[in-house]
């Protein structure tokens, strides 16, 4: 567990189960998942496609209510939550909104808020600064790169200093070389924000490098399989990728997957 | 620079030659509808352009001013009009019940041949301003909620989510989303709109008005082989007003909403 991480729960998960009307027959996307995060831990949810990772996140953020189970976030319920802007959100696509300054795509959330502009504009550069992209307030998202596009995503998640920062494959449309160092630059910003975070990616390296803990979900029904400890020492470096330790990782997390 | 000014002339020289070209088959069939055909009442079928170009002239000032009279009263009924049919598009994309409700009604209008519609129009309220605006209004009306009303639903989901999870108010999700998404499409409603709004106006001044470019149309028609050159003239001045209508629309288009993928620079998709 990282330093930052504490005893206390953040986000705990009781039973939940997720069921879908789909045509005439019902799916059931999750099957009683259980499971708590703790304040400050970085987490990952790892699985192949129709695991059920993602509307895990969904249900974590109240985009959509679960059909079964208990959903706690900081005490409250999810919904509660969201209304008490406790969250970032960083989907697979940037969503930028194309008519606004790359400055005032991160401090939408805060003009939702209602927070001053001359607060605003200095909390922009502060973001920028922190995602590396100090030059390019003005120009609009179409002028920036898929890397540099996710990044301004980030800052503006951000923005509110949100309690929980959900990310939903956010490198996942990204080359390799990008997401790794997008990896890098993201421990590096949580090492300063400290929050809880909740990442959702297909990438067993990925989730290893970046986590206190891996929730390895598996397909039909989309149910929790196993629980990682990622045990490598923090801050993590690049050349950890490349220790016996990691590839023992990779290869028990495998394991898990050969064992359902 | 250099570079520029051989993409300006590259695009601009094609277009002279054209319209120059046309302008000269013009002039050539027109001498020989009345020269070597001999056809009866050739210049009626197809004048001189130099002689229509030289009433224009010799006329411009009646025209312009008969032109502006329709042209104003095209433009209140479109600003009518537009404001509606964006207010309805809004009520429609907030209730389902709405659309439901009004937007079978807004089609059927549109089955009204709008030739039929303006005598009533006129009969009615018997003011020739009056009927220009209404019925400019009326033809505005629809292309601008059609348009309005898809932009408002084109929202990509995800934008919607996001404004969702940062739990933003209703006006919020119109003012910060909703209204910049439905630009394009309110823009593509108003082009379509405009030029059909002073055909509009014009149409109505056929009915018996006083002024407006439709009424020396009528009268030049009617007058016969002698009015040949204004009754052009006219039509000419009806398309320019068209044209006029639409450019104006496209210039304020790049104003509002210049961050379109159309006015990108080239190679600006990165």
């Amino acid at each position: 567990m990282s330093l930052l991480a504490t005893n206390i729960p953040e986000i705990q998960l009781e039973n939940v189960e997720m069921r879908y009307r789909a045509e005439a027959a019902e799916v059931l996307a999750l099957h009683q998942v259980s499971l708590d995060i703790a304040k400050g831990e970085f987490v990952s949810l790892l699985g192949p496609s129709g695991c059920g990772k993602t509307t895990l996140l969904r249900l974590m953020a109240d985009l959509i209510a679960p059909t079964g189970g208990n959903i706690v976030v900081a005490g409250k319920s999810a919904k509660e939550a969201r209304l008490a802007q406790k969250y970032g959100i960083v989907f697979q696509s940037p969503v930028l909104y194309d008519w606004r300054k790359v400055k005032h795509n991160i401090t939408l959330p805060l003009e939702l808020m209602g927070v001053k502009k001359s607060i605003r504009e200095e909390r922009a550069l502060e973001l920028l600064d922190l995602v590396g992209l100090q030059s390019f307030a003005d120009k609009y998202p179409w002028q920036l790169s898929g890397g540099m596009q996710q990044r301004v995503a980030i800052a503006r998640a951000l923005s509110m200093e949100p309690e929980i920062l959900l990310m939903d494959e956010p490198f996942s449309a990204l080359d390799e070389f990008t997401r790794e160092r997008l990896n890098e630059e993201l421990l590096s910003v949580w090492s300063k924000v400290q929050n809880t975070i909740v990442f959702v990616t297909h990438s067993i390296p990925e989730s290893i490098f970046l986590s206190d803990r891996v929730f390895v979900l598996s397909p039909h029904p989309g149910r929790l399989s196993a629980v990682v400890e990622i045990p490598l020492p923090r801050p993590r470096t690049a050349e950890m990728r490349n220790s016996p330790e990691f590839f023992e990782l990779i290869a028990s997390i495998r394991d898990s997957f050969e064992g359902v | 620079m250099k570079g520029g000014s051989i993409f300006v002339r590259g695009r601009l020289l094609p277009l002279f030659v054209w319209i120059f070209g046309l302008l000269l088959i013009w002039e050539g069939t027109s001498w020989m509808l009345l020269h070597v055909v001999e056809t009866p009442l050739a210049q009626s079928k197809l004048p001189y352009v130099h002689e229509v170009l030289s009433t224009l002239w010799k006329y411009s000032g009646t025209l312009l001013k008969e032109g502006a009279a329709t042209f104003g009263n095209a433009g209140v009924g479109f600003l009518i009009g537009a404001v509606a049919g964006a207010s309805l598009a809004v009520l429609m994309s907030l209730s389902k019940t709405i659309e439901q409700l009004t937007f079978p009604y807004a089609i059927a209008s549109q089955m009204i041949p709008i030739l039929g519609l303006a005598p009533i129009i006129y009969g009615i309220v018997r003011d020739e301003q009056t009927s220009r605006i209404i019925i400019s209004g009326y033809i505005t009306f629809f292309p601008v909620a059609l348009n309005m009303l898809r932009g408002l639903r084109s929202v990509d989901p995800s934008a919607l989510e996001l404004m969702h999870s940062y739990a933003a108010k209703p006006w919020a999700v119109y003012w910060k989303l909703r209204f910049p998404a439905a630009l394009p499409g309110l823009f593509g409603g108003l082009k379509i709109a405009a030029p059909l709004a002073v055909t509009g106006a014009i149409l109505v001044e056929l009915m018996g008005a006083q002024h407006g470019i439709g009424v020396i149309m009528l009268r030049n028609l009617y007058y016969g082989s002698s009015h040949t050159y204004m009754f052009w003239s006219t039509v000419i001045v009806g398309a320019l007003l068209g044209i006029v209508s639409y450019w104006l629309i496209s210039l304020i288009e790049r104003l509002v909403a210049p961050w379109q993928p159309e006015f990108r620079p080239k190679g600006g998709s990165r």
